[in-house]
């Protein structure tokens, strides 16, 4: 059993190349762990556990956040479970900084409000490919496939816990769920009574104030509100446009019943902000290309209803409805959305231990985009998008406990496609012993077309000839664009050595077709309306590129001790993404390729000093991104955290501190963004 | 050149052969060695080491022991939530010279025979069976519920942690005396 050894000292590796502090971490802590006064390591074990004060007893976490801890390690997925602990350990201020300490995501900050999302590559400000849902909320827009992630923010001590699914997840979540699943679940109200105010500020997150209360009739009811606020000054910018800076304020509610049978949740948000965007717009007039740095005023609500009911154990009901507005005005384009929703879902445990899972959704999704600026535009402006699924899932056990097979089937109708589509997936699971876990899949998902192939013409500025004759390429909108299609293979292996040392690993393989190309239709042309005279590069939105990607997430986590986590992920991707022999595609798949990066490593340590201040300290490392001018960087996160009282927290936390600024992706228009290094202190009262 | 090349590339898929294999024996190695059995939930660790240490910061009236070596009995009343984790902790455990012990009983306990009452969750008569135990007894259970019940001591769950709450007029009425440490660390006092 020397692989916790041989963990340390890889671990050691990675840390002493740029960050002098974890090793003193680990320095200091192998120390503690061997003095016998310091708390006993396995705290499960009862003789060590009545050694413990009354106060120290009060502070163990009996439960894992999923409430079945065997759940996670027996999936057949490659799932990962941040869990709001680890989230305020973090100091994350938002959920794509939060999504950073899970392996296999990419997250590259663009600028202040606007972040690049991808799981196994495809990253881009888009976050195509990857469905993201907020307590059972998909928080997608058909518009481009993808997620505005400066809208999806909420009070960061309401988050239960965020479950990653890496790879295709497309059998029960959605259509979008082609390279993942981001599952944010926001904590039961029974969890959250009493109330709870936090405030505080530094450079970049210049002040925030999150209110929280919580209340119920002590049994079966409980309800909390919350608001939050926060301004954030902009980012580093060498050309000094300072463009991004971000006010948002948000409130909220939840309410939970809990009767025998039926459980009812009630909740809804309504949030309105201003952030600052740099965008380009193409005219056929002089300066045909201009930037346009301006602000976006960003509100929407939502309000979502969801009712189980419980039969007996492996046999339940549940209905879902939801209603969600987005009011989107960008200096460069606006979607006013309207969606309302509603999902069913029954499990039903049969004999001969088998499990049927089955549901039916549907979407409706009135919207109106009108042009704003030149060079870009929808036509028809006012459209009504829909969607309808259902899905079937069987759970067959092989061998009891030990052996299971997972088949099923997705299909999908959308206003953007012709045919109905299907999306099946078998999984195998197979527990050899309590420990461990070794699982394979194999999944077809699909990417539905959206708005921006269908029904989006965009007008790019090539340049001027010699004779002062503009120059355009003009991209007409498809409506035959077809879904973009994914076969992926995956093996995964998960492994509980001893008490201390838990392992994760996965290999995957994804071959991909009917990828989006932008691809050249035609010879160029002169063409004398639009006035004045130009040369125009015909172009169309198709479904040029194919490949595959393969790659290995390994995600290690050790507990040296009881007062002691630390946890590791390095991800190895290889992407292959060309043009199929018929097109004509002009960039798209060297831009794809190389804006993911290649190698990825994370090294996080919890720490408990005492039992009143605590040390988190985070290294990451993000290799380069060749297409966005990103070299690798090296950075890294602290966060100190001190209980003044039983009721009042202090915490001081920094973030990218290695380097002043460093740049993550491009994105604007312009020089790239650089993000800033971050301290703020923070101080939380709660009763 | 092309020989260079080749035998790098040899040497390459021969390290990942090498690679592959270690692999898959550790893999093996590890399904081959047996499960470790399956221990208590940690839940109910840590309400054992609850349930010892409320002993010693409560104090009881002396008429309930027959002398001063007599017992300090622990009944956990119907379904037992503790495995072997409560036995262990309490061998050899005194408080005051009362040897600690532990006794399971399937319905309401004989007069003066318990010192300490858990009632696992499960029990349904936990009202009649409270209102029965008489003084001298402090009665554990589970939820916010056991208190509005009659209850003394009630765990409860919070931030996926144990914490207690307490009736003080209940301990009052069972003639028990309840150190003020243990009231810090509660979650609530109900006076």
């Amino acid at each position: 059993m020397d692989t916790p050894q041989t963990l340390k000292l890889n671990m050691w590796k990675i840390g002493s190349r740029r960050a002098p502090w974890v090793v003193l971490a680990l320095l200091s802590s192998i120390a503690l762990a061997d003095d016998p006064q310091s708390p006993p390591a396995g705290q499960s074990n009862p003789t060590a556990l009545k050694q413990l004060s009354l106060e120290e007893l009060s502070q163990i976490e009996v439960t894992t956040p999923s409430k079945e801890p065997t759940k996670v390690s027996q999936t057949p997925a490659a799932i990962y479970v941040l869990t709001g602990e680890d989230i305020r350990r973090s100091g994350a201020t938002s959920i794509p900084e939060a999504l950073r300490l899970v392996p296999g995501v990419e997250v590259a900050r663009i600028d202040g409000s606007t972040w690049s999302i991808g799981i196994r590559g495809f990253g881009s400000d888009l976050t195509r490919s990857v469905l993201v849902l907020i307590d059972g909320r998909t928080v997608y827009t058909p518009l481009f496939a993808g997620t505005n992630w400066d809208v999806q923010n909420t009070n960061m001590d309401d988050i239960d816990r965020i479950e990653v699914i890496r790879g295709p997840g497309g059998t029960i979540w959605g259509p979008n769920a082609v390279n993942g699943v981001i599952n944010i679940i926001t904590k039961d109200a029974k969890d959250t009574r009493g109330m709870q105010v936090s405030a505080g500020g530094g450079n970049a997150e210049q002040g925030f104030l999150n209110f929280r209360y919580g209340g119920g009739n002590g049994n079966d009811f409980n309800y909390r509100v919350y608001g939050a606020g926060f301004t954030r000054s902009p980012e580093y910018h060498q050309d000094g446009r300072n463009f991004d800076d971000w006010r948002e304020g948000q409130v909220g509610f939840r309410m939970d019943w809990n009767e025998n049978r039926d459980a009812f949740t009630l909740q809804g948000d309504a949030y309105d902000e201003i952030a600052g965007k740099s965008v380009s717009a193409t005219s056929y007039t002089p300066p045909y290309s201009q930037i346009i740095d301006g602000n976006a005023l960003l509100s929407g609500e939502n309000i979502l209803g969801r009712w189980k009911r419980t039969f007996n154990e492996g046999n339940d009901i549940q209905l879902q409805v939801y209603y969600d507005r987005t009011d989107r005005r960008t200096p460069n384009y606006i979607e006013i959305r309207n969606t309302f929703d509603v999902d069913f879902l029954q499990r039903l445990r049969l004999p001969a231990r088998e499990e049927v899972t089955w549901g039916l959704g549907a979407r409706i999704d009135p919207v109106d985009d009108p042009v704003v600026v030149s060079g870009l535009q929808f036509d028809p402006h006012k459209r009504t998008d829909y969607l309808g699924t259902a899905f079937v899932q069987d759970q067959i056990g092989l061998v009891e406990q030990r052996l299971s097979l997972i088949l099923g089937t997705k299909m999908l109708k959308t206003d953007f496609t012709s045919d109905v589509d299907f999306e099946p997936s078998a999984r195998l699971l197979w527990t050899p012993n309590e420990n461990q876990t070794i699982w394979a899949a194999f999944t077809h998902a699909i990417r539905t077309p959206s708005d921006s192939e269908e029904n989006f013409y965009l007008l790019g500025y090539i340049g001027t000839t010699p004779n002062g004759t503009p120059y355009f390429a003009r991209f007409n909108p498809n409506r035959s664009f077809a879904p973009e299609e994914l076969n992926g293979y995956e093996l995964g292996y998960r492994q509980v050595i001893g008490r201390k040392l838990y392992v994760d690993l996965t290999g995957f393989f994804n071959h991909y077709h009917d990828l989006f190309s932008e691809d050249i239709i035609g010879s160029t042309f002169l063409e004398a309306s639009p006035e004045p005279v130009h040369f125009l590069l015909p172009a169309d939105f198709g479904n040029g590129l194919l490949g595959y990607t393969k790659g290995v997430e390994v995600a290690p986590e050790y507990r040296p001790a009881n007062f002691w986590r630390l946890r590791g992920s390095y991800s190895f991707l290889h992407m292959n993404i060309g043009r199929s022999p018929h097109s004509q595609d002009i960039g798209t798949a060297p831009s794809i390729v190389g804006s993911s990066p290649q190698h990825q490593a994370t090294v996080q340590s919890a720490f408990d000093l005492t039992k009143r201040l605590q040390l988190d300290l985070t290294y990451r490392y993000v290799s380069a991104l060749p297409a966005q001018k990103v070299p690798g960087y090296s950075t890294g996160d602290a966060r100190f955290g001190w209980r003044l009282k039983r009721q009042v927290d202090l915490s001081f936390i920094g973030e990218n501190l290695f380097q002043p600024w460093h740049v993550e992706y491009g994105g604007d228009p312009g020089p790239l963004v650089g993000i800033k290094r971050s301290v703020y202190a923070k101080l939380t009262w709660s009763r | 050149m092309e020989q260079v090349a080749h035998q790098g590339r040899l040497q390459s898929s021969l390290e990942r052969a090498t690679a592959i294999v270690l692999l898959w024996a550790w893999i093996f190695l590890a399904i081959s060695c047996p499960a470790r059995a399956d221990d208590q939930p940690l839940e109910y660790q840590v309400k054992a080491a609850f349930l010892l240490n409320f002993t010693k910061f409560v104090q009881w009236p002396p008429s309930v022991f027959a002398n001063e070596h007599a017992p300090l009995t622990i009944c956990i009343l119907g379904e037992d939530p503790f495995g072997n984790t409560l036995n262990e902790m309490v061998k050899g455990e005194a408080v005051n010279g009362h040897e600690l012990v532990i006794e399971k009983i399937a319905r309401e306990p004989a007069p003066k025979s318990c010192e300490v009452l858990f009632v696992a969750r499960t029990d349904k008569e936990v009202r009649r069976i409270l209102g029965e135990a008489g003084p001298g007894v402090l009665t554990v259970g589970e939820g916010e519920k056991f208190l509005q019940d009659g209850g003394i001591i009630a765990f409860v769950i919070e931030d996926r942690r144990v914490r207690f709450d307490i009736a003080q007029s209940a301990a009052a009425r069972a003639m028990l005396t309840i150190s003020s440490r243990l009231m810090s660390v509660a979650r609530s006092v109900q006076k």
